[in-house]
């Protein structure tokens, strides 16, 4: 298996925020690599440079082989891009917009029309292809968007968020997509993704990154068991009381305390739950409520991020799907 | 080069495909126009005495609305430029194996084009009106040669003023600023003789004042003995823009 994508220490600042800091990473061909954080973690940054756009501070990146800051149209070559946004040209047709972007990415002539055939079947708008997209429903345009990244049958897709906005019967066939796309065709997909369940369900390998820095690199269920046990949560009044007394006991190395609910990592739940509890009300903390789960990558993202996912971005992810509707209503 | 070449005519294809599914854009500036020479025309040629040689004022002025025309589907093409970088259309031309220069120059020759659009409504009209258009197709042929470069020329300024100013209300403010004394500090509705000194060192250097000039000698006095002048301007002026364009295009997105 050769490489697909190589990373290294790669480093770029605006103004005084640090969007990446040092971060290396390696993508294998056929595989679908994720990049899972919060927005504002380094995702689009990341890409911007491996796609050249953006000029990096430090580091290097080579895409298949070609270094993409030397030779950025070379590299452009072997890639798809599907952005964020809608990126499609909405006062033309399906059709129209997969013949610019064969044009734009250089297939000969001869192919063009029987490559757009192929890609329209694949994606299953062959009936629509001449109806302008503003008509089209937002997962149509999502899978023309991913269309158009593979008239030029790129070696590697890569996708900033391909699932945001979208209903989740439509994200379920996105993904499939994806699936199809390595399975059949051998692409190699890198992509972007604040869903826990997207990265977990489509992702052979992740990386978790916030504040422009990874984590960590592994197979979902690698990072997972990597966590080391069950998560337990629970809510008290007097937080700070409560880590004093659980640092160090039933192999909790430190207790996370995010407003007055308390997060911590153990080894079997069950067997720890009840002597928690007794151990604190000895003290006199009383617990409010409690709970324990298996370990998820939102756990894995609180090991080595140091926080809840969820947490770091629920204002910011709101306020980001919010635009993304309002583009996708006023692409109609 | 060949490449840069190659992916114009791609940007200007997607431009002009625009163009064909929805034409209302081009009706509605179409009707601007008409009202400069039904009303302005109409009111302005009561005055005997501005000094415009022995042509009617409807047929002085008619070069000068179509410039003016042009002018204003010109400046939109950098307003476009912006509305499309915020919704996020621009994204995909950049991550294309395009040269940027590629971009603005598809973009700007696309301004040319409509600016030809412009130029056959103005002619119907124009004759329509009683205007005495000089009949010879090569004279016609001229016309259309400037109005393409002066499209491009416009649409070039206005995509380097939209990449310094980068966001979609600085850029509608400064176009409204600029095309105020672009059109008003020339020849298009009156002759340079009649302004203060001052005023008339300004249009000296206002390429709209060039465009007007090739314009009407082609289209109405027949008189070319200024048009290799009218010409270098434009030429000039369209290659600092152009330059200026593609200079200023590269920062975006970075």
């Amino acid at each position: 298996m050769s490489r697909a994508v190589t990373v290294a220490n790669l480093s770029k600042n605006y103004g005084r925020i640090k969007a990446l800091d040092d971060i290396s990473f390696e993508v294998d061909e056929r595989e679908i690599f994720g990049f899972l954080g919060p927005n504002g973690a380094g995702k689009t940054t990341a890409i911007k440079i491996m796609l050249g756009l953006t000029r990096a501070a430090k580091g290097h990146v080579e895409i298949f082989g070609i270094d993409v800051q030397s030779k950025p149209d070379k590299a452009r070559e072997n890639i798809g891009y599907v952005s964020q946004n809608l990126s499609l040209s909405n006062e033309i047709t399906g059709y129209e917009n997969l013949l610019i972007s064969a044009k734009l990415y250089g297939v000969p002539s001869s192919i063009r029309k029987s490559r757009i055939t192929e890609i329209m079947d694949l994606l299953g708008i062959q009936n629509r292809a001449d109806d302008l997209v503003k008509k089209y429903s937002g997962g149509m345009m999502r899978r023309l968007e991913i269309g158009a990244a593979l008239v030029h049958r790129p070696k590697l897709l890569i996708l900033d968020e391909p699932t945001i906005g979208l209903d989740p019967q439509i994200r379920l066939v996105v993904r499939e997509l994806l699936r199809r796309l390595v399975n059949e065709f051998g692409i190699t997909i890198f992509l972007t993704t604040h869903d826990m369940g997207e990265a977990d369900e489509l992702c052979e390998k992740i990386a978790i990154i916030n504040n422009g820095r990874i984590g960590v690199v592994g197979t979902p269920t690698n990072l997972k068991r990597s966590v080391g046990g069950d998560t337990i949560q629970f809510d008290t009044k007097e937080p700070e009381k409560a880590v004093s007394i659980l640092t160090g006991k039933f192999g909790v190395t430190k207790p996370i305390a995010k407003n007055n609910t308390i997060s911590m990592i153990v080894n079997t739940a069950e067997t720890i739950l009840p002597l928690l509890i007794n151990t604190l009300a000895r003290a006199g903390v009383i617990v409010d409520a409690i709970h324990s789960h298996r370990p998820t990558l939102d756990d894995v993202f609180l090991k080595y991020a140091g926080s809840r996912l969820a947490e770091v971005e629920r204002e910011g992810d709101y306020r980001h799907v919010k635009e993304v509707r309002r583009t996708f209503r006023r692409m109609r | 080069m060949f490449t840069i070449l190659e992916k114009t005519a791609v940007i200007l294809e997607l431009e002009l495909r625009k163009m064909k599914h929805d034409q209302s854009d081009l009706l509605i500036r179409a009707i601007q126009p008409v009202l400069w020479l039904t009303i302005f025309g109409s009111v302005f040629r009561q005055f005997r005495q501005l000094p415009i040689g022995d042509v009617s004022y409807l047929s002085f002025i008619t070069p000068g609305v179509l410039a003016q025309s042009v002018l204003f589907i010109a400046i939109f093409t950098g307003v476009s430029l912006v509305w499309e970088r915020d919704l996020g259309q621009l994204d995909r031309l950049l991550a294309a194996p395009a040269p940027r220069t590629s971009i603005v120059l598809g973009k700007a020759f696309s301004g040319g084009v409509k600016g030809l659009f412009q130029a056959g409504v103005i002619f119907a009209i124009a004759f329509v009106m009683g205007v005495d258009l000089i009949p010879n197709p090569i004279y016609i042929l001229g016309v259309i040669g400037v109005v393409f470069v002066f499209g491009v020329c416009f649409s070039s300024m206005s995509i380097f003023v939209t990449t310094l100013l980068n966001t979609r209300e600085r850029v509608m403010g400064m176009m409204q600023l600029l095309t105020m004394p672009l059109f008003f500090a020339s020849n298009a509705l009156y002759p340079i003789e009649i302004m203060p000194r001052w005023l008339q060192i300004v249009s000296l250097i206002n390429p709209m004042s060039y465009v007007v000039e090739a314009l009407r000698a082609l289209m109405i006095t027949g008189d070319l003995s200024r048009l290799p002048i009218a010409l270098g301007g434009m030429a000039i002026a369209t290659f600092i823009f152009i330059g200026a364009a593609a200079l200023a295009f590269r920062r975006v997105g970075r």
